[in-house]
């Protein structure tokens, strides 16, 4: 074992919250030693020049994220900022992560199914009826229709973070169109060819084959067993933020990228115009909300979609991954619910908990809320990406008093969740170990049937600014590679 | 043209050809997680068959250069192998050998060759000749690799771009297609080496998957192969795929072709040599018919591939006709 004795240690503080690396002694974790040996060895100037040739390469390789902030006219193309100390989770405790993704989605997509079919959950009094109606992203239009496959949620991207003891928690469900794939396989590969010695000597799970189960779930899901299916990624085009991702997993699994004007519909089935003439399309896997699919079913101006779409798709003719309506699960105030879909729809008790949730709607836990919003978090239930959100213990008077209002005006529209104290790992900072508070986004495949499948990996994301607890990437967060081990 | 400058161009072609499918296949082969006991050796059981069976015993072994390996090294260790494919200059066969002997050719034909061919030949063989294994296990294998990549390109592109379409042209050319076809078979010669799919699949994960995936890669076919076979991984989808498709540019079917057209496009003054040619020229044909009735069943991927062996075979007998053809010094220098 050894212990972070270089003077370079002496202020790195592994007490005040769990860190991944090191003990609170900074004795370093058994899984983290080789990891540790390799950058406490590395001198500043070798650190620079690799640092230096990774952020090259994500320039090179044109892996940038776009920032559109009202302030700027010209849009911010970036650089996601990558951090390159690997995130290391032990074989046993990804194996308890793995069952309890796999679990959690098999209830969410019951869950989904069971809201657009018979409400079975809804009439036993387990979710009140008004979530659900209520829920912007509740799509009557999918009532009573049976999806290919029986999978809603093909990809899924659930957040968790760690506590104070090192223990697992569910942040998030991300059930519409999660992203973060890209960055997930780009670092790995940059992770492996500029820290070879470090990557060939550390028995990492391989996560290339889970692109060809990701590319075989959407193939499962094509009507009518087809053989040979046309599959397509539907983007909303270059100008999206995380178009870069799109193009990225289009090449991987070798399936077409498309906008919606590529596409047309034509007697109840979606074709691809292609300068063989028309081809049909039977898988869409799309990255575009809901709102903006099908004007004619939802948002009417919408000019990224295909108008017909869900006429095809109510007709069999073709799958839509994920389908539209899987957000009415994903929603923050469903969230508090999952750990009873567990129960209800698997008959489990949840290998993963939940982080303890508030609803607002209810008056006891209203008036905690309000009498504590100094130690709690705050968010709105529709929004993501780190937006709307209050965080208790480092909001200035004025925002608490902001909230305060809103909540009183409209509490269904906000949750609040006790203040975790998320997990630590140290994140390279001129050239030396600092730590960071991080999560982790793990991403779970469903093809049809329930064959569920959870990549051995994940998007670490990291909250760059000191002491933040905020790790989106459009709030300034960053990534790290996250190596699952095999042994 | 002299006979002596028809086998320095075409060893041009062969040599720079031969330097990246060897950058190719080292950088992937490099990169692999090495799991041993899921590569089985289909013949012989002894102990010392096992030894061939470990990562950098493959590179050597897709090298061809297994028994020119083992007489020199006892183990196959990451620090010699890496050496003695990329920088060993006693290894005619390794990265460095390679380009020093395609630069040499080009020099003795410097005045007949445009300037630019012979300053990126040159260029290249300085960069190479600077680099020291320390250096390269330093700043990344992947990077050095990739910079080979990029000097193979150019010299590549430099051609294409300046060269007259003579007859010299035609032997660099014949003398690169000669060497990928050869190259794509001896890959998947090895390739057969790999145990059969399905045996340690646990929970949708085949353990043998990173390596079918490294064969792709090694010649740079993963995308191309997924736009056809899509999530069908299989070592028969592989081979098929390398041996037959007509599109993608360095399956045998492809590469034959290429010789062929480029082995056409040579013209000869006197009457013996013509002849010559044209039984060069059969004898390709004879091969190209050999593909065009294949089956996929004939293809048997595991284990010796006896279809992978007579083609390779009939490259090399080409080869050898081709060299006593035209440089009519016997035998050819590799």
């Amino acid at each position: 074992m050894s212990i972070a004795v270089q003077s370079q240690f002496h202020s790195y503080d592994a007490d005040s919250f769990y860190d991944e690396m090191f003990e609170r002694d900074l004795k370093v974790r058994a899984h983290y030693e080789g990891v540790y040996r390799t950058f406490s060895r590395m001198k500043p100037p070798e650190l620079a020049a690799r640092q230096q040739a990774l952020q090259q390469r994500m320039l090179e390789e044109g892996i940038t994220f776009t920032l559109y902030t009202p302030e700027q006219a010209e849009p911010l193309e970036r650089t996601i900022p990558f951090d390159y100390i690997p995130r290391i989770i032990p074989k046993q405790e990804w194996q308890l992560i793995e069952q309890g993704m796999k679990q959690r989605v098999r209830a969410l997509n019951a869950f989904v199914h069971d809201i657009y079919h018979g409400q079975q959950i809804v009439k036993e009094g387990i979710i009140p009826r008004r979530m659900i109606v209520g829920n912007r992203y509740f799509r009557p239009e999918m009532a009573g229709l049976e999806v290919p496959g029986g999978a809603y949620m093909t990809a899924s991207g659930i957040d968790l973070i760690r506590n104070e003891t090192g223990e697992y928690f569910v942040l998030e469900d991300n059930l519409r169109t999660p992203s973060g794939f890209s960055y997930l396989y780009r670092g790995r590969s940059m992770m492996s060819e500029h820290f070879h010695d470090l990557y060939l000597s550390s028995a990492v799970a391989d996560i290339d084959q889970s692109l060809n189960i990701f590319l075989r779930s959407l193939r499962s899901l094509a009507p009518s067993g087809k053989r040979d299916p046309l599959i397509a990624l539907l983007t909303p085009g270059a100008y999206n933020s995380a178009y870069y991702e799109h193009t990225f997993l289009a090449q991987q699994m070798g399936i077409h990228l498309v906008e919606g004007r590529d596409l047309v519909y034509k007697d109840h089935k979606i074709y691809l115009r292609d300068l063989r003439g028309l081809r049909q399309v039977d898988v869409i896997y799309r990255r575009l909300d809901d709102d903006y699919l099908d004007p004619l079913a939802f948002a009417p101006d919408s000019m990224l979609g295909v108008p017909g779409l869900m006429n095809a798709y109510r007709a069999g003719n073709i799958a839509i991954a994920n389908a539209p309506g899987t957000g009415v699960a994903d929603d923050k105030a469903v969230y508090a619910y999952v750990p009873d879909m567990i129960k209800f729809y698997l008959n489990e008790s949840p290998v993963l908990n939940n982080v303890p949730t508030y609803i607002l709607d209810r008056k006891e836990d209203r008036e905690y809320v309000l009498d504590n919003l100094k130690d709690l978090v705050v968010k709105e239930t529709s929004l993501s990406g780190g937006y709307g959100m209050l965080i208790g213990p480092t909001a200035t008077a004025k925002e608490i008093e902001m909230f305060e209002r809103a909540i009183r005006q409209d509490p269904g529209r906000y949750i609040a969740q006790t203040t975790m104290q998320l997990s630590r790992a140290p994140v390279m900072v001129g050239g030396e170990m600092t730590p960071r508070h991080i999560d982790l986004r793990a991403f779970v495949l469903m093809g049809a049937e329930e064959e569920t499948h959870v990549i051995p990996s994940g998007l670490t994301r990291v909250a760059l600014k000191e002491g933040s607890l905020v790790v989106n990437s459009s709030q300034g967060g960053g990534v790290k590679d996250t190596w699952v081990l095999n042994r | 043209m002299i006979s002596r400058n028809a086998e320095a161009l075409f060893w041009i072609g062969r040599y720079m050809e031969r330097a990246e499918n060897h950058a190719r296949l080292i950088d992937v082969h490099y990169h692999l997680q090495a799991e041993e006991p899921l590569v089985a050796l289909q013949q012989g059981g002894d102990e010392e068959a096992k030894d061939p069976l470990c990562k950098w015993g493959r590179i050597v072994d897709a090298l061809g250069s297994r028994g020119a390996y083992e007489q020199q090294y006892g183990a196959y260790t990451e620090q010699d192998v890496v050496y003695y494919v990329t920088l060993d200059r006693e290894n005619p066969n390794s990265l460095v050998s390679c380009v020093n002997y395609a630069r040499g050719n080009v020099r003795t034909l410097r005045e007949k060759l445009p300037a630019e061919v012979w300053d990126t030949a040159n260029g290249f063989y300085l960069w190479l000749r600077e680099k020291q294994p320390a250096d390269m296990m330093r700043e990344s294998p992947h990077q050095f690799f990739s910079r080979v990549k990029e000097w193979t390109a150019l010299f590549q592109g430099t051609v294409q771009s300046v060269m007259p379409r003579e007859n010299e042209w035609y032997f660099i050319e014949c003398g690169r297609y000669m060497e990928r076809t050869e190259n794509t078979l001896r890959i998947l010669r090895s390739a057969g080496l790999i145990a059969p799919q399905g045996a340690g699949v646990s929970d949708g994960y085949d353990p043998v998957y990173p390596y079918l995936q490294a064969v792709l890669r090694s010649v740079s076919a993963y995308q191309p192969f997924r736009r056809y076979y899509a999530d069908g991984f299989s070592l028969e989808s592989i081979v098929e795929f390398l041996v037959l498709n007509t599109a993608f540019p360095r399956s045998v079917h492809f590469s034959l072709h290429q010789l062929d057209d480029h082995l056409q496009g040579i013209e000869l003054m006197e009457k013996s040599m013509r002849v010559a040619h044209d039984r060069v020229l059969r004898q390709i044909a004879k091969i190209k018919a050999d593909l065009a009735c294949l089956e996929r069943e004939d293809l048997s991927p595991q284990g010796e591939s006896p279809v992978v062996a007579h083609l390779l075979q009939a490259v090399q007998q080409l080869g050898a006709s081709f060299a006593q053809t035209f440089f009519r010094i016997g035998e050819a220098s590799a």
